[in-house]
């Protein structure tokens, strides 16, 4: 990569304002990874509560912002020390957004686990599942992809409803 | 212990495992466009990128970004770095947040992507992911001689 080395401060993007601070690459692998462990526990035991759990997890990263995100904290507690400074940071922008996206899917499967919809609780946890595993093997962010989709869609929406343009970009 | 929740999660391992080498593969790779695009007008890259092509443009870098996308950072650092350095290479980040028609009319779905146009307009070739700078300098050398 032609970045310089050193402590790399993420590159704005067009409309891009750094709001949070940045985060180590490993922490969010390693949280990654846990989501990944807690997911297959939900599927495996069908438990609504784990998942139930698993959502306020996402959900504090979410709303409270990365900082309070348990996961995080626990990797900053047990391992950030021992395996020194990053080589480079990345923004918690796409990490908030992705955590959203697993709040949404595990407050779905939830509710589907305990209100007797199991099969809505199996396929929320399913896609909650693929998505953790995708970062955590492969580094590849899910639900920061789904951004670009749901934009358009947003888009299209937009212009065949004219009237609600006004105010509506967030 | 359920046997469901069992199969569901090899299910699952095996189809993001796949998913995941295949766009492991994908990422960063130069894919050359299939020449007359019939999509869009001449000049649409052009236009989109809200760029009118200088004298001496040759090639034009549009990159269609997403606000939550780390990918997308290292790609702008790696694409400045490419158009400050080689002549008649011009890069222009969209944002599809700001202007979510480019990435409809582009047909992108993916954050980011990269698409290179020639100074006529016509698509020269497409990147999703941070691109593999050797591969990509030497995909555009003709464009930017011509």
């Amino acid at each position: 990569m032609s970045t310089p080395d050193g402590p790399v401060t993420p590159v704005a993007g067009p409309g891009h304002v750094p709001t949070e601070p940045s985060l180590d690459p490993r922490g969010v692998r390693f949280a990654a990874a846990l989501t990944t462990v807690v997911l297959v526990l939900v599927l495996l035991a069908g438990s609504g509560w784990l998942a139930a759990a698993q959502a306020v997890v996402f959900g504090l990263g979410a709303f409270a912002g990365m900082r309070f995100a348990p996961y995080s904290l626990l990797y900053r507690a047990l391992l950030a020390r021992r395996l020194g400074p990053p080589a480079e940071r990345e923004d918690a922008a796409p990490v908030r957004f992705s955590q959203l996206v697993g709040f949404l899917f595990a407050v779905v499967a939830a509710v589907g686990y305990l209100t007797g919809l199991t099969t809505l609780g199996i396929v929320a946890t399913a896609f909650a599942l693929a998505a953790a595993f995708l970062n955590a093997a492969f580094g590849f962010c899910l639900g920061c992809e789904m951004y670009t989709l749901i934009s358009r869609t947003r888009a299209r929406f937009r212009s065949r409803n004219p009237h609600t343009a006004e105010g509506a970009t967030a | 212990m359920n046997t469901t929740g069992l199969w569901v999660v090899l299910g699952v391992l095996v189809v993001a495992t796949v998913a995941g080498l295949v766009l492991r593969a994908r990422s960063g790779r130069v894919r050359t466009s299939a020449r007359p695009t019939g999509r869009s007008a001449p000049t649409a890259g052009w236009s989109l990128a809200g760029h009118a092509p200088a004298d001496d443009d040759r090639v034009l870098l549009l990159q269609v970004s997403s606000p939550v996308c780390t990918p997308c950072r290292q790609t702008a650092a790696l694409l400045d770095d490419l158009s400050t350095t080689t002549p008649g290479l011009v890069h222009v980040e969209v944002d599809v947040a700001d202007r979510p028609e480019v990435a409809s009319e582009l047909g992108i779905m993916r954050t980011p992507t990269v698409v290179a146009f020639d100074r006529s307009g016509a698509e020269l070739l497409r990147v999703s992911g941070v691109p593999r700078r050797p591969d990509l300098e030497a995909a555009l050398a003709p464009a930017l001689s011509a």
